[in-house]
Formats: structure tokens, C-alpha cells, sequence
């Protein structure tokens, strides 16, 4: 028998990160009740699905294995995973302080992303951005956005 | 006939109140702004977008979403012809040639041109819509649970077949999307399902969480890593107004890409995607000179741009008549009729006639304020499009952080925003596109809903599904699409069709 050779890198890494989420979802859907096809119960749909999904998995698993396909590519994480905490870096300081501290961080911190970033024009840039958008959807929206909470002393 | 004039002017006494007009000029404007942004389509804009409109009448909100709708597309198709970036799918097309004619110096004219085409498919898809809404509604009346479960499939499989790429990884991402669909209390028994005991899960995964990471920062994600040749266009625009020489070459296109994206428009299942695509395919195939094409032919600027804005408008069909969203957009739009108490569907026409119509008309008179603002507005636009991207990204950034924080004022969502981008990321490294897995969620509550009734109806017989004839034939169409796209021959002529370069 001859060796197993892998002709399609992406493929293999896609059905295998199918195969993962498949198993993941019919564990995740293992307490639900499945019912009859004339009563189907809460666990019906997600456990039918999650097969399909595994299936289709092991499909591309297969695939890869005969077919040959693209490579899987160079992957940068730095730059998502920067952006991704910028969002993050959002999400913790919207409530307290607010925008007008949330705002400038997240534009720095996803600044740090690309490097054609020049400091000083993003922290101006990031200043006058935030403006806009506590104009706009503040002052001119009245969305309850929390522009600064500096607690137990100010709240704007 | 009369009929229609009569719905028609009803619409258009609600469209025509100052208040209602002002509101589709501001969704126009600001659409178009947010849309112009390198790398942020449709989706993302109206994501961003929607807070916005939360304080309004639903009448107003439905329309000057409409107009936000409308901008961010015409913005896209700007950013396509100026900057070569489509800000989504169906604005790839303008880029091959649309670009060309900017490097050459007529960018006005691709500008021009595009919405001079939009505008006329606009005219000729509100009259569809207002035609085809009645019909289509007393038909929908007689859907049952197993012929709407057979409509939402058939849809998918569109959906996968309209996709690119491999289809055996679209089908994966629909059935992704109808799995992410289930997360959240179950509609008959009220059962968490896999929600881990987090409880902003248990309503469900929230649509604009799921669009704006798969859309919004995904896309910031990748722009970033590809090193993208940004040449926004320097020296001369040139005449907004195309020439009469250009006017007349691009008649003919206008016309065909109307009708194309129209037809296709309708299709559910995101088959508004196909319209530029099969509308730029046309011309070239029965152009006297194919090799003009790439070259800056301004029918492949009026051809797919009239039939993307066809396909746009009429898209709402569907949406309006069945209640059922074709595509990521108007699953937004469903979001937000239900905000407003609205619930899409056949009855809309009868319980909200003047919502209804009013909605209608007021997407005539929005494609009409995108001719009269954008043309002025160019210059604008170039100019912001020409702020780097290195400055451009972190603001989009935040401002999507706005957006999202802002629909249900909950920082979790934002949380959970940035963890569905980095997936949509390695999605798409791993070459899994990420329309489909959207329309599946979409689709998802929907059909199981109307699966589990049908079933309960015949007592856990599958056999309805063939028995009853609208859903068979609607079941076999579906088949029969995914059957033909997997055969080879037609397999590379989808592949050639998604290329075209």
C-alpha cells in the first residue's frame, strides 16, 4: 500500500476544522431532547445538522487526500489579532469611561495592525474620528452611547 | 392597471411628505458615505447603519433604510471604479472595466454612466415590484409549512450554486449558518440550546453581530494582510456627463442589464449576486469587439451596474411578498421590520398598505436623490478616498465598534463581534466564503420553524414534502440547480463566469 499523501493542504485543515466543529456541536446538543420525526424536540435540528456538517468534513477530509488543491498559504495573525483586540479594547472601556476614552484606544491599538502607522497623525486622527462619532451619534442620534463615566465624579 | 396607479400614488402620498423625503435624502447620503469606505459593503453599512433609525415611524425607518441600502451600493460601485476595491461581490465586475476608464481619465463617465443606469433600472424594478406584489401575494396565501420549508431549500441550494468557489464548501457554510441559527431558546419548547448558560446567547446569536464580523472587521482583517495596490485615481475625472456617443453604446447594456438582474433579482437564494456577473458576460458575448472589454468599455460599466441595482430593488419581492429574505440585506431589513412591530409577510400589504407602498415609492425616489446628490458629490468622495488606508482602517474600525455597540447597547455583542471575526478570517484563509453561511442563518429559524410544523401537521411524515405538488416541484428545482452545478461541464463555465478577468 502506498503512503497517504496529502494533495491539498487547505482542504485537509477546512474539513478537519469541520469534523471539530461537528463533533463540538453534537456534544454541545447531547441534554436536547430529539423527539419523534412527528414531535421533532429541541435537539432534532442541531444534531441532523451537525452531521450533515461532519460530513461534509470528512468529504473535504477525503478531497484532499486525492484531489490536489491549494496550499494552505501564509497566515499573518498579527494583524487580525490585533485588530480583534482592539474591538476587545472597545468593548471593556464603552460603559466606563466611555467614548471619549473607548474611542482613541481601539483606533491606537488596531493602528498598531499595519506597519505604515505613523504615531502622532493616528493619535490626531483617532482624537478628531472619536469627535465625529460622539457627534454624530450622540449629539445628533441621542443613541445612549456613554461619551465619558468617570464614576463617582462625572457623567456625561 | 388601475389598481397599481391607484397603490402607486398611495405610495407616493406617503413617500412625498416633507418629513419622509427628508429621511430618505439623509439614508441616501449617509449610505452612500459609509459605502464609499474601501472594503465596506452593503452589509456592513446597513449594520452600522441601522441604530439610526431605531427612534423613527416605521415608515420612516423602512425608507430611509431603503436609502441607506441604495447609497452604500452606489457607494460601492464609486469606490469599484476610482480606488479597484469592491466593497462586495456583486461590484467586482465594475472594477475590471469601470477602472480601466478612470485610469484613463473618464472615471466621470464610468460614475456618470453607473448611475445613470442604476437610475433607469430602478424606474423599471419599482414597476415590477409594484406589479408582481399583488400576484405574488395571493400566492403566498397558499404556502403551507412544507411548501415555505421547500421555498427556504430550494433558496439555499440558489444560494450554494451562486456562491464561489467550491461548492462542497458553500454547502458546509450553509449548513454552518442553519447550525448557528439553532443557538438560543427553542421557539416550541423554550429549551436553552447551546447556550452554555450564557444568557445574551439566549435569544440567539444576533444577525448584526454575526454580519458585521464576517463583513465588517473580517474584511478590515483581510484588506490588511493582502498588500493591496491602492492606486486611488490622481489627475482628471472628467465630464460626469457621459458623451452622447457613450450614451448611445451604453443603451443597449442598460437595458439588458435591467432585465437580467431583475430576473435574477427575484430568484431567492442571493440570486441578485448573478445579475452583474451574467449581465457583463451578455455584453462581451455579443459585442462586436470582445477584446475592448477590460480595456475600459462602458458597457461593462452600464450593463452590470443597471442590473446590480435591478437585482437590488427587485430582491425585495420575496422579502415584501413571502416574507422570506433572499439575502444578507434584507434579513437586515427583516430585523428591522420586526424592531417596528412589523412582521414581513403577505399580510404586510393588506394590514400596512400605506407602509407597503410607501416603501415602494420611496425606492423610485431614492435612486433619483443618488443621481441628483452623488453627481455633485463626486469630488467629495475622491477626496475621501484619498485619505490612506493606514488612517482609514482604524476608523472603520471604530466606527463599526459604534454601530454594533449601539443596536442593543451591549458590550458583550462587541465581544462577541471580534471573536466571529477573527473565525471569519481563518474562514476565508481556508477559502470558505462567507455569503452562504449568512443566508443560511438567515434562513435557519424560518425553516425550522416551518419544518417542525409540517411535520407535526402530518404526523412525521416526510412523504408531504413530495405529496403536496408546490413543494416537490420547489424541491426538485433545488435539486436539480445543485445537480447541474456539479456536473463538469457547467462546473467550469460557473468557475469562467466568477473569474472573468
Amino acid at each position: 500500500m502506498s503512503r497517504v499523501r496529502v494533495r491539498a493542504p487547505q482542504d485537509l485543515v477546512a474539513g478537519a476544522s469541520l469534523l471539530a466543529i461537528a463533533v463540538f456541536a453534537i456534544w454541545a446538543s447531547a441534554p436536547l431532547s430529539g423527539g419523534r420525526l412527528g414531535a421533532p424536540g429541541p435537539g432534532f435540528l442541531p444534531r441532523v445538522l451537525a452531521i450533515l456538517l461532519g460530513l461534509c468534513g470528512v468529504a473535504l477530509v477525503g478531497r484532499s487526500l486525492v484531489r490536489s488543491g491549494e496550499a494552505l498559504g501564509r497566515w499573518s495573525w498579527r494583524g487580525p489579532g490585533l485588530i480583534a483586540l482592539a474591538v476587545v479594547a472597545f468593548a471593556l472601556t464603552i460603559r466606563v469611561p466611555g467614548l471619549a476614552v473607548a474611542g482613541p484606544l481601539a483606533m491606537l491599538v488596531a493602528g498598531a495592525a499595519s506597519p505604515e502607522t505613523r504615531w502622532r497623525e493616528l493619535a490626531i486622527f483617532s482624537l478628531g474620528t472619536t469627535a465625529v462619532c460622539i457627534a454624530l451619534f450622540r449629539s445628533l442620534l441621542h443613541l445612549p452611547i456613554p461619551v465619558l463615566v468617570l464614576p463617582g465624579l462625572f457623567t456625561l | 392597471m388601475s389598481l397599481l396607479l391607484s397603490n402607486l400614488s398611495l405610495g407616493f402620498s406617503v413617500a412625498f411628505t416633507l418629513h419622509n423625503l427628508a429621511l430618505c435624502f439623509v439614508g441616501c447620503l449617509v449610505g452612500t458615505l459609509i459605502g464609499v469606505l474601501p472594503g465596506i459593503g452593503p452589509i456592513a453599512t446597513i449594520t452600522m447603519l441601522l441604530p439610526i433609525t431605531f427612534g423613527l415611524p416605521p415608515v420612516g425607518a423602512l425608507i430611509m433604510l431603503a436609502g441607506i441600502y441604495y447609497g452604500a451600493q452606489y457607494g460601492g460601485s464609486t469606490t469599484a471604479i476610482l480606488v479597484n476595491i469592491p466593497g462586495e461581490v456583486t461590484s467586482v465586475v465594475t472594477t475590471l472595466d469601470g477602472h480601466q476608464m478612470a485610469r484613463q481619465g473618464r472615471a466621470g463617465a464610468a460614475l456618470g454612466i453607473a448611475a445613470l443606469g442604476s437610475f433607469f433600472a430602478g424606474c423599471v424594478a419599482t414597476l415590477i415590484i409594484a406589479g408582481l406584489a399583488v400576484p405574488l401575494t395571493r400566492l403566498a396565501l397558499l404556502f403551507g409549512p412544507a411548501e415555505y420549508a421547500a421555498l427556504m431549500t430550494a433558496g439555499l441550494a440558489f444560494a450554494v450554486v451562486l456562491a464561489r468557489g467550491s461548492i462542497l464548501k458553500s454547502i458546509a457554510m450553509v449548513v454552518l449558518g442553519l447550525l448557528l441559527s439553532t443557538v438560543g431558546n427553542d421557539l416550541e419548547t423554550g429549551a436553552e440550546r447551546m447556550t452554555f448558560g450564557v444568557s445574551s446567547l439566549s435569544d440567539g446569536i444576533d444577525f448584526a453581530v454575526l454580519a458585521m464580523g464576517l463583513f465588517g472587521f473580517a474584511e478590515v482583517m483581510r484588506n490588511l494582510t493582502v498588500d493591496q495596490a491602492r492606486g486611488v485615481v490622481h489627475g482628471k475625472i472628467g465630464n460626469l456627463l457621459p458623451s452622447r456617443a457613450e450614451l448611445r453604446q451604453s443603451a443597449g447594456p442598460v437595458v439588458r442589464g435591467t432585465l437580467v438582474g431583475a430576473i435574477l433579482g427575484i430568484l431567492p437564494g442571493n440570486g441578485a449576486v448573478l445579475g452583474p456577473f451574467a449581465s457583463y458576460a451578455l455584453e462581451k458575448k455579443i459585442a462586436r469587439d470582445p477584446g475592448r472589454f477590460g480595456q475600459g468599455a462602458i458597457e461593462g460599466v452600464a450593463g452590470p451596474e443597471s442590473a446590480n441595482n435591478a437585482g437590488a430593488q427587485t430582491s425585495f419581492i420575496p422579502l415584501l411578498t413571502l416574507g422570506i429574505p433572499p439575502n444578507a440585506v434584507m434579513a437586515l431589513m427583516v430585523g428591522a421590520m420586526t424592531i417596528h412591530g412589523i412582521v414581513p409577510g403577505p399580510l404586510v400589504m393588506t394590514r400596512n398598505a400605506s407602509l407597503f407602498w410607501g416603501v415602494i415609492a420611496s425606492m423610485w425616489l431614492g435612486n433619483l436623490m443618488l443621481l441628483v446628490i452623488n453627481l455633485p458629490l463626486i469630488g467629495a468622495w475622491v477626496r475621501l478616498l484619498k485619505v490612506p488606508y493606514r488612517l482609514m482602517y482604524p476608523a472603520i474600525v471604530l466606527v463599526c465598534c459604534v454601530g454594533i455597540y449601539s443596536v442593543n447597547n451591549s458590550p458583550g455583542d462587541v465581544l462577541l463581534t471580534s471573536g466571529v471575526a477573527l473565525f471569519g478570517y481563518a474562514a476565508s484563509r481556508l477559502g470558505f466564503e462567507s455569503a452562504p453561511l449568512l443566508l443560511g442563518f438567515v434562513l435557519g429559524r424560518l425553516l425550522e420553524e416551518n419544518l417542525r410544523r409540517a411535520l407535526a401537521i402530518s404526523r412525521g411524515d416526510l412523504s408531504v414534502f413530495i405529496h403536496r405538488p408546490v413543494s416537490a416541484w420547489l424541491l426538485l428545482t433545488g435539486v436539480v440547480v445543485l445537480v447541474v452545478a456539479v456536473l463538469p461541464a457547467i462546473r467550469t463555465r460557473r468557475e469562467q463566469v466568477f473569474v472573468e478577468e
